[in-house]
């Protein structure tokens, strides 16, 4: 027995909407590298779709609802600025009220802090079984380029005791005060910049490189010495940036590509990549997951796959089935289901 | 749909976001929703809380058009568009009231096969009332 990623799952609306529509509404589509983007239907938030991203993680980690012990929502777009929605989840799942629930807001990082604390909550004894769900449909003003990327989806985590399917090895945070790049004032539903493309770019390839370089130096290993490298990926042009500053191949990120089918998942993004590379990962392989938050700060993470993995594959829809699943929607319809005309 | 309060919602929560119904004691058939009364053997039963898988069949439907909707759901219809609302024939054998989502026109058929999802209902007064709808099945069956 040990504890680890006992199983993983995600979610991934069905709407999308394609670089066409935004070029006939607006000329152009802001939007390095993504083709099309994800979009959460009328009746479809941050929440839902962290239901069914929980639910196939629970079936597929084995784990029944009422065994768990924690349930960590993470999101940029939770749909109460105070309220817990983790709770909601907890019921819809069918959890025992007897749980430990919270929400991490406010950050595009937020998921990979609430999976490092699930992993500490069950290793300090106070729990057996955590699930951490990132789900985010982030919103901008749709007269802004910052809008054209969003996207939309969820992704959830099983961690606790027993056979994992990976292992966390490590982790390396690092924190360095950042201002105006994307920011959410309070009491606003849409997130803002200040629109500095190269600083921007500048602050988030500094940040993670310094907790990616820390992760390095912790465990000892090169780049090269990782199958894939999950990187942030808030347009299609940024991992490559990053790859390259630290020295990660194309064969090592490229895997991990969700945002040209997704968009922009926000605090979902690096637990979906995480996904689609678990998704075709062996055992032995060795991954690095770092995320960035604006404001700013970076988790690394470094995952190792384990044999049980090859017992578990197909047993719930991968991240290839949900981008399959996909119907096609013009940009005035877009504006009406998220709300926002 | 008639206005629910947020107590009367509250007191149901278990109903309407993971379809738990309480099964009679006495002759073991599944009410859902909740009664005082089994519905099978009209006895003043005690009741068990029985999870339900969320699979079943359209066993007949209707489509609310422009005008049509209650005041909670006007503005899904006037942004969303007609919304179909079907009484499911769940696989327990019990039947219930639902919106279907993520449909095709082509997928709305007497006996066609449907599974639950968690999904908004309604906001009213500023508070989302979540609960289940169902949605067509085409190749697999949901994790609910």
């Amino acid at each position: 027995m040990s504890i680890g990623i006992l199983g993983y799952g995600v979610y991934i609306p069905r709407y999308r909407i394609n670089r066409a529509e935004y070029i006939k509404a607006w000329g152009q589509f802001a939007a390095a590298g993504i083709e099309e983007k994800a979009v959460p239907g009328f009746d479809e938030d941050s929440v839902t779709m962290a239901v069914e991203a929980s639910l196939n993680a629970l079936n597929h980690a084995k784990v029944d609802s009422k065994k768990l012990n924690a349930i960590y929502f993470a999101s940029t777009s939770s749909p109460y600025c105070e309220k817990l929605v983790s709770s909601t989840i907890a019921m819809a799942l069918g959890a025992p009220p007897r749980v430990s629930v919270a929400d991490y807001t406010s950050s595009t990082m937020a998921a990979t802090s609430a999976l490092l604390l699930s992993l500490d909550f069950v290793a300090s004894g106070r729990g057996h079984f955590a699930l951490v769900v990132a789900s985010d449909c982030p919103y901008a003003d749709p007269s802004e380029f910052l809008e054209h990327p969003l996207g939309a989806g969820a992704a959830a985590f099983v961690v606790g005791e027993g056979t994992p399917i990976a292992t966390i090895e490590a982790s390396e945070c690092t924190a360095i005060e950042a201002l105006g790049e994307r920011f959410r004032k309070d009491g606003e539903k849409i997130i803002e910049t200040l629109g500095i493309p190269p600083y921007t770019q500048a602050v988030i390839v500094n940040t993670v490189t310094s907790s990616v370089k820390a992760l390095l130096d912790k465990t000892g290993r090169k780049p090269s010495d990782f199958n894939f490298v999950v990187l942030p990926q808030f347009d299609g042009g940024l991992p490559s940036g990053i790859a390259r500053k630290i020295g990660f191949e194309e064969t090592q990120f490229v895997p991990s590509m969700i945002v040209s089918q997704v968009g922009d998942a926000g605090a979902a993004s690096p637990l979906i990549g995480l996904a689609k590379v678990l998704d075709e990962a062996k055992p032995g392989h060795k991954v690095l997951v770092a995320s960035y938050g604006a404001g700013a700060g970076s988790d690394a993470v470094s995952v190792s796959i384990n044999e049980e993995i090859m017992k578990r594959k197909g047993t719930v829809p991968s991240v290839k089935d949900y981008l399959a699943k996909k119907k096609y929607i013009d940009y005035i319809y877009y504006l009406k289901i998220k709300k926002m005309i | 749909m008639a206005h629910v309060s947020i107590p009367s919602y509250w007191k149901t929560l278990p109903q309407r976001y993971c379809l738990i119904g309480m099964q009679c004691k006495n002759c073991g058939t599944i009410n859902f929703p909740a009664r005082e009364i089994c519905i099978s053997c009209k006895q003043k039963s005690e009741f068990e809380p029985t999870k339900l898988s969320g699979r079943g069949k359209i066993y007949s439907y209707t489509v609310i058009a422009a005008g049509s909707a209650p005041p909670e759901f006007s503005e899904q219809e006037k942004l969303a568009g007609s919304f179909p609302v079907a009484i499911v024939e769940l696989e327990e054998g019990v039947r219930t009231v639902a919106q279907i989502t993520d449909y095709e026109p082509e997928d709305l058929k007497i006996g066609a096969e449907v599974e639950a999802v968690f999904r908004r209902i309604y906001e009213e007064d500023k508070v989302i009332r979540y609960g289940l709808k169902f949605r067509p099945v085409k190749e697999r069956k949901s994790p609910l």
